[in-house]
């Protein structure tokens, strides 16, 4: 076998080891796509500039935005409650109700009404569920 | 703890939740706690000893207390953002033998948090070697290594799993300067990853637990998963208490054996060193004194009225119910010893 | 032992089998957040009938998730990833109802397989897997991630996807409890305090499944659903059993290496699908047809999946180990109840084993009975208005993100991350199956590869360590070798990649 296979592993190094190699091998493999498909990777901004122009960027962005507001949100209007699940259960609401609204296509009262009674009642049981049965932690 | 109460509080409370914010003012612990603990793991020992005092503490003081198994790094951050007593914690020698090994994300807590109340022990930290090993004992382990004989032994580095590894390394210091260095660690993760290293022969010897390892010690002879007890780790007072039927097959006088005095590993030529896997409290430093008090007061009712101590025997804890004062002063003795333990062998290879 | 068997016992596993099928069925809810809500419940319940509400729970979480994988393309645990892959094809087509029947009955014969090695077989089979060391486990690891070039289109990139997956996945801690040196790295600095643990799978996974699903379907200005019509259900469904002819061999090796693999403890229980799906492709007489609908995919997927539940018994029973994240739990409910699990443990409570297998035995026919009835309702899921179903599942993205290590903020960022991280994906052609597979995998890799050096000082140690190490190789080529041949054989042209 000889002294070529030999390896000694420092534990105190353990934790670069692995990612060193998996770097490499990225690198090696990122740049044989980057010579194989030069040519399309030379075209992106065409193609990233007919993405943005093609997409319903209103719904895109809105969604982004809403998720967004959600997240950030629910953490410090949960702190005035801490612990009861309140900051979920008040963001989630307007969350569903305003995502559902940006998502509907005919926005009439048929429409609306199915929607405001979903975002009201499923982020009720939801957390309802998960603070008394599953005595889980919510935000 | 039981469904029908969750639901009953469950009732009375909603109402009353939005109607009253967190109190400023906070004198006492609010209604609804927060219980985060350093293991990520539901079906551990720390999961278990919190669960039993979060569901003695909900019911004696009336209040809802969640236990969060997120692990000791989210634990200590959860704890350093909340100073109103939402948020305390569980956790127990880890703490601070993580920051004495100096690992990464331990901070100092006696420093960094407020100590709260001891509560209970796992006397279980033990040490094994296979059933077929030529050591009979840690006299043997440690005369092999004045010997010069390499001992491999396997623990999770860093914490309680690594503190008997260290203390065996110091104790072969004081029999014969030098021989420490035959003392070598295999650094593996979990219990199952320790068995594997000795069945793969990368070990002779293995840290394990009276109960996660009981069973292999009691295996027909010649099964190669066999196991043998050289060393458990806990004070015999400790010990002492343990239910008399002991573990398993392995009645209480039998594993008193193989705890100090009667197995010795030696601190300073003297005394033996011990280890208790002590439950504790630790709260955010700025926390209301007040609520610390309250929760020593809850503590010495509960333990006063006994049922809590019947629960934790049952899981095969040591009922150890130290009030806040009493509890920092005697951990902070235990952090000095184990502290000049990890500096003496340190210092020399 | 039929004492044990009371009206008692028989309710809790079937009730225990459908609360876990509604959690395995929601994105974002697994089998193991089942069995850990229920677990202090079995304090007051006692042993037998506390494990019976948890098997029905660990059996029915595992077998939801096929639900969502299929119906929605998200899978709702881990271990469906692979069902995504061919179920979700066949659900656009309309065809979710045959996608979900042919999935159940692979999952009730993974389930019974894989029960019937744990009865018969526990301790021998506890005993071979100990012969498993770190070299062993690395190669059964590596042979899972060769499956990344049998599911590219193109290989190179799908290889560089995986191998990214891999590289995300090493952010963070080398943890300290597999046995890494608890030190950080490929953190970008300040980012510390977030990343000190990395990103936790089960919010990657939802968010490329499920948000960024949600994002591409925004950008497309959320086209309008399935009407009633179009979705084949009851009379119109083509699902008949013939689907299964020429499948039993399928069938009993992806419920075999489900098996298997569960019974390693450390290898993780999303390997077991991983596998099977791989084998099943490598060996299909048509695997250009896989990753396109093809009913053979959601067979190996969910025959291999359920039959990790018996599997991952195997250990823990006959050794104290548990040998998945779920079954981990159920330790603590042993302890809870002051019994020992070990090798003595089968011997010693013969009446708590039989009761067990009893349990599995009937929290698998009624997961069975149960979904099987429910599949046109499930089937209808698709036909809930988007703008009405998205948001939902969001929140439940949420809800399950968050809940999962237990109310960990960073965990709903991760959502959001890795949300928006799958829609470029796609747009950047780059490939999210290999990606999750080396995400999952990466960490065990890892661990056994740097550990097999660490304890065995040299290289070789990979080709030389056993005869099992030796029959690993054998199949990690014929893996590679597979995918070469079926990558070329799709460009039609000898001398393609």
């Amino acid at each position: 076998m000889g002294n070529l296979t030999e390896v000694t592993i420092d534990f105190e190094r353990s934790h670069l080891v692995f990612p060193t190699i998996i770097a490499v091998v990225l690198g090696l493999l990122g740049l044989a796509i980057l010579i194989r498909d030069r040519r399309r990777i030379a075209g992106s901004g065409a193609y990233w500039r007919t993405t943005f122009a093609q997409m319903d960027r209103m719904r895109f962005f809105g969604t982004l935005g809403l998720t967004l507001a959600y997240f950030s949100l629910m953490v410090p209007v949960g702190d005035i409650w801490p612990n009861t699940g309140m900051g979920f259960l008040i963001c989630s609401i307007p969350f569903v109700f305003l995502s559902g609204l940006l998502f509907m296509h005919d926005r009439t009262l048929r429409q609306i009404a199915p929607l405001a009674i979903v975002s009201v009642v499923a982020p009720t049981f939801v957390w309802w569920l998960f603070t008394y049965p599953f005595f889980l932690t919510l935000p | 703890m039981t469904f029908t109460r969750r639901t009953l509080l469950a009732a009375v409370s909603t109402a009353a939740i939005l109607a009253q914010p967190i109190a400023a003012a906070a004198q006492e612990l609010p209604r609804n706690v927060r219980m985060v603990i350093g293991s990520k793991s539901t079906g551990g020992d720390t999961y278990q000893n919190s669960a039993i005092v979060a569901d003695a503490l909900s019911e004696h003081l009336g209040i809802n207390i969640k236990v969060d198994a997120v692990g000791a790094s989210a634990a200590f951050k959860a704890l350093d953002r909340d100073s109103r007593g939402t948020t305390i914690m569980i956790f127990h020698d880890q703490s601070y033998l993580g920051h004495l090994y100096g690992r990464e994300g331990y901070d100092d807590p006696f420093a960094t948090y407020a100590i709260g109340p001891t509560v209970a022990i796992n006397p279980g930290n033990a040490y094994l070697v296979p059933a077929d090993s030529p050591y009979q004992s840690m006299e043997d382990i440690l005369t092999a290594a004045e010997n010069g004989e390499q001992v491999r032994v396997a623990i999770q580095p860093g914490g309680v799993s690594e503190i008997g590894f260290s203390a065996m390394k110091n104790a072969a210091a004081v029999r014969s300067p030098g021989s420490e260095a035959n003392i070598v660690a295999v650094n593996t993760g979990s219990q199952s990853d320790k068995n594997q290293a000795m069945w793969d022969g990368l070990a002779d010897v293995i840290n394990g637990s009276i109960q996660a390892n009981e069973q292999f010690t009691q295996l027909e002879e010649g099964d190669e998963k066999g196991m043998r007890f050289v060393w458990i780790t806990a004070r015999p007072a400790t010990l002492e208490q343990a239910p008399e039927a002991g573990m398993g097959d392995t009645d209480r006088a039998a594993l008193m054996q193989y705890a100090s005095p009667e197995t010795s590993v030696t601190l300073d030529g003297s005394e033996d060193f011990t280890f208790d896997k002590e439950f504790f409290f630790l709260f955010n430093k700025e926390m209301d004194p007040a609520i610390i008090d309250q929760i020593d007061t809850a503590l010495t009712e509960i333990f006063a009225e006994g049922a809590i101590q019947d629960r934790q025997k049952a899981s095969f804890f040591i009922p150890n119910f130290l009030p806040s004062d009493e509890a920092k002063a005697h951990l902070e003795q235990k952090r000095d010893t184990y502290s000049k333990v990890i500096a003496e062998i340190s210092g020399e290879s | 032992m039929f004492e044990i068997i009371t009206p008692l016992f028989l309710s809790l596993i079937v009730g225990g089998t459908f609360i876990g099928i509604i959690f395995g069925a929601i994105p974002g809810m697994t089998a193991t957040m089942a069995v850990a809500v229920c677990l202090p419940l079995t304090y007051s319940l006692g042993l037998e009938n506390g494990l019976a509400l948890l098997l029905g729970l660990y059996v029915g979480g595992i077998s939801g998730g096929l639900v969502p994988a299929i119906l929605l393309g998200i899978p709702g645990t881990p271990s469906s990833i692979t069902t995504t892959f061919d179920g979700y094809p066949l659900a656009q087509k309309g065809e979710g109802e045959k996608a979900l029947r042919i999935g159940i009955v692979a999952s009730f014969v993974g389930g019974l397989v894989s029960l019937f090695v744990l009865w018969l077989f526990a301790p021998t089979l506890a005993d071979f897997a100990i012969k498993f060391s770190y070299v062993e486990k690395f190669l059964i690891i590596f042979f899972a991630l060769t499956v990344m070039a049998a599911l590219s289109s193109d290989m190179l990139i799908g290889i560089f996807s995986g191998v990214l997956g891999i590289f995300i996945a090493l952010i963070g801690t080398y943890d300290i409890s597999s046995g890494g040196n608890g030190k950080m790295r490929l953190i970008p600095p300040g980012t510390e305090y977030w990343l000190e643990t990395g990103f936790s799978l089960l919010p990657v996974l939802i968010g490329l499944f499920g948000l960024a699903a949600i994002l591409e379907q925004a950008e497309l200005g959320v086209p309008r659903g399935f009407n009633k019509d179009e979705v084949k259900v009851g009379g119109k469904s083509t699902f008949s059993f013939s689907v299964f002819r020429g499948q039993i061999v399928n069938l009993v090796r992806s419920s075999g290496i489900g098996t298997f693999v569960g019974i390693l403890p450390g290898v993780g229980g999303s390997a077991a699908s991983i596998l099977a799906y791989s084998n099943a492709k490598t060996f299909s007489r048509h695997p250009e047809t896989f990753g396109k609908g093809e009913p053979a995919g959601i067979i190996a997927s969910e025959s291999g999946n359920n039959g990790l539940t018996g599997g991952a018994l195997v250990p823990l029973l006959s050794l104290g180990i548990p040998g998945d994240s779920t079954t981990a739990l159920l330790i603590g409910a042993f302890t809870l109840q002051g019994i020992q699990v070990g090798p003595l443990f089968i011997g010693n409570n013969p009446d708590t084993w039989n009761a067990m297998i009893f349990a599995m035995l009937i929290a698998n026919i009624a997961m069975f009975v149960m979904m099987y009835v429910a599949i046109r309702y499930f089937a209808l899921v698709v036909t809930i208005p988007k703008h009405i179903l998205f948001p939902v599942i969001l929140m439940m993205c949420v809800i399950g993100a968050y809940t999962i290590n237990y109310g960990i903020m960073f965990d709903v960022w991760t959502l959001l991350i890795f949300g928006i991280g799958g829609w470029l994906f796609v747009k950047l052609r780059l490939e999210v199956a290999p990606f999750i597979i080396g995400f999952i995998l990466g960490p065990s890799a890892e661990v056994y590869f740097v550990k097999s050096l660490e304890s065995f000082g040299t290289l070789s140690i990979f080709f030389t360590k056993s005869w099992i190490a030796m029959v690993l190789w054998v199949l990690i080529i014929g893996s590679i070798l597979g995918s070469v041949v079926l990558s070329r054989r799709a460009k039609g042209q000898p001398d393609g990649v």
